[in-house]
């Protein structure tokens, strides 16, 4: 009775009253709200403890503009017309303003930082895209066979070259491989100066050598997790013995089970890593000399461009804070075995 | 069920579980050994370094590692005064070597060591008290780890100048926001197990549960991370000389022979090989020492 009563109640209009308070109130939604509210907070923190560094340097803009002979009445006046002579809080509201307006302002030399971004922002991502993926395909090839056989010979040189490859820093093996791809073997060139306008084949030739030294970290990296990873569930879970107990073949439980399961926590490392990545293609940039925003970072620095390196760090803190979020995303919210525990407590 | 927080030693995955011991003989000694090895080989190396650098150079008088006499450029290993050589200007290469490792692990064992006691004391308080402190106190780790390291690296050589205290300064600025967010994670785990409840119902005041109870259980976690920071920040510390804003040259600093190797890379590469192939060794070793340590306190989790 009960059950025919509450079937009457549910009306047409009731019924998606109540359907959306149940999406409005779902876990996930909050979840992602909160996660939201808090990263946007940390933008914000890293743009305003950003101009609070930049400010304390002794800012000699308007001086390097005009040159030796520019006298103090000169300097005076540009540093009033590009408004360096305003308190702090004023010049930082007015970049504030005009960034939630969608304009980063213009750098030293005239040009829009928005342009100098669309021009530089691409080629990094594609070499980032490039390391990333080559190094999570191979990580997952390699972690696979070793995973197959524990102690076997993938095993243990898997286990070699991720350690060399997790205490190398990426700007040793670039110049690693530049001796030995470039100078001895003639392979790839050493600058990549054109990278990202032009054909396919020009990506990979000149791309190569950048994403390879960014890659081998990664990889050794992402082996390491995968293999312990996949070793851990094909030791422990209850799934896998049911599996092989179907008749499933070694394999297929390794690749169509376990290594779904795992996927969850190598994006989630790639995710929470996503900052320090940007960092260390800056330096890679700099060496193969690649026009991304890395060594668009490292050429304002040193040139004090403020508008530029604001851009560029807004930027960089919004990747990473994008990475971590996606990485809280997924372990918090997608990953079903939470989200139904979760339910189930 | 507490959802386990990937925290920052979840992150560079350790090796697997050790296979258990077997009951019998030689397999059994051969295990062990294995394990003893296992520490003591990367101990000895890591050891060996830090003895090179910081005490050989009281014993033996080495030749200057900034000032080189042009005549005897680009000498050869084992060449007479010079042991592994000179560097295309004339600067002995093992004592440039010596005096690089020397700056190395001063800024690194510095950083990590400062990173330890404020990150960690900032850490355990915001996981231990928790409330509104911790939530703003995590916000702010997460804007200082989202910082961009160059940039605040540069703005402190530009600013102060470039010298071993400022890029130790700057450096500071990450170490103290990870240990701050592994000490948190690691106070958060086992805050609620049953010993912490039973300390905080006897009645004993906080910082004291916090000295005697949670401190002693999370050291393990912090050693080995440690560990594993002082390698990344030893690298850290070498790609900040390379870029020119660390320890300016003359002053010998692995960083700084790297990029003069770099130089005349393609007509002697042996400059950049040297200091570059000493410097893996040594992250290496700091990483198999902090990974079997990690394998054999570990466990105890």
């Amino acid at each position: 009775m009960a059950l025919a009563q509450q079937i009457q109640l549910q009306g047409s209009d009731a019924g998606a009253r109540e359907r959306a308070r149940r999406i409005a109130g779902s876990p996930a939604l909050i979840v992602v709200g909160r996660r939201l509210l808090s990263a946007i907070v940390v933008v914000w923190g890293v743009t305003f403890m950003t101009f609070v560094v930049l400010s304390a340097l002794p800012n000699d803009t308007a001086q390097v503009l005009l040159g030796l002979h520019a006298t103090p009445a000169d300097v005076a006046r540009l540093n009033h017309a590009l408004g360096l002579d305003e308190p702090f809080p004023v010049r930082y509201w007015h970049w504030l303003v005009s960034v939630l307006h969608g304009n980063l302002g213009t750098d030293l030399e005239g040009a829009s930082v928005n342009s100098q971004l669309a021009q530089h922002l691409p080629v990094t991502m594609e070499l980032l895209a490039y390391a990333l993926v080559g190094s999570v395909v191979l990580a997952l090839i390699v972690a696979v066979l070793a995973a197959r056989k524990p102690g076997g010979i993938a095993d243990r040189v898997s286990t070699a070259i991720s350690l060399l490859g997790l205490s190398a820093a990426p700007y040793v093996v670039a110049l690693l491989l530049i001796i030995v791809a470039s100078v001895e073997l003639n392979l790839f060139p050493v600058q990549s100066n054109s990278l990202g306008s032009g054909s396919v084949l020009s990506f990979v030739q000149q791309g190569t050598l950048p994403a390879a030294s960014l890659g081998f970290p990664l990889f050794a990296i992402f082996t390491r997790l995968l293999r312990a990873d996949l070793l851990d569930q094909m030791q422990r879970e209850d799934y896998i013995v049911t599996a092989k107990a179907k008749g499933i073949s070694p394999w297929q439980v390794l690749v169509r089970h376990a290594l779904r399961n795992s996927l969850y926590n190598l994006i989630t490392v790639i995710g929470l890593n996503l900052g320090q990545l940007i960092g260390a293609l800056a330096i890679i940039e700099t060496i193969f000399s690649v026009p991304g925003i890395g060594s668009e970072l490292l050429t304002a620095l040193g040139n004090k461009d403020i508008p530029l390196i604001e851009g560029i760090t807004l930027v960089f803190a919004v990747v990473t804070v994008l990475g971590n979020l996606l990485a809280d995303l997924m372990y918090a919210v997608l990953d079903p075995r939470i989200r139904h525990g979760r339910a189930q407590s | 069920m507490a959802v386990p927080v990937p925290d920052a030693t979840t992150l560079t995955p350790g090796p697997p579980p050790l296979p258990p011991l077997l009951a019998g003989g030689r397999r059994l000694r051969a295990q062990r050994a294995g394990r003893w090895l296992r520490l003591w080989v990367p101990a000895a190396v890591v050891i060996l370094v830090l003895a090179i650098c910081f005490l050989l150079p009281l014993v033996i008088t080495l030749p200057s590692s900034t000032n080189g006499n042009i005549l005897q450029a680009g000498d050869p290993p084992f060449s007479p005064g010079h042991w592994l050589g000179t560097d295309a200007v004339g600067v002995d290469i093992f004592s440039q070597l010596v005096y690089g490792g020397r700056v190395a692990f001063e800024v690194s064992l510095a950083v990590t060591g400062i990173g330890l006691v404020a990150g960690g004391l900032l850490g355990v308080a915001a996981g231990y008290f928790g409330g509104w402190a911790d939530a703003i106190l995590s916000r702010l780790l997460d804007i200082l780890i989202a910082f961009p390291a160059l940039v605040l690296a540069l703005a402190i050589a530009e600013g102060l100048g470039p010298n071993e205290f400022h890029e130790i300064l700057a450096l500071c600025v990450f170490s103290i926001p990870s240990f701050g967010r592994l000490t948190r994670g690691a106070t958060l785990v086992i805050r609620d197990h049953p010993y912490m409840v039973a300390a905080r119902l006897s009645g004993t005041r906080g910082w004291r549960v916090i000295a005697r109870h949670v401190l002693p259980n999370i050291m393990p976690g912090i050693v080995t991370f440690s560990l594993l920071g002082v390698g990344l920040l030893i690298i850290l510390d070498g790609a900040l000389d390379y870029l020119g804003w660390g320890i300016q040259p003359p002053t010998a600093s692995w960083g700084n022979m790297i990029y003069n190797g770099y130089q005349v890379m393609t007509a002697q590469p042996e400059y950049v090989l040297i200091p570059s192939i000493v410097l893996v060794i040594v992250v290496v070793a700091l990483n198999l020492l902090g990974d079997e340590l990690r394998v054999r306190w570990g466990g105890q989790q």
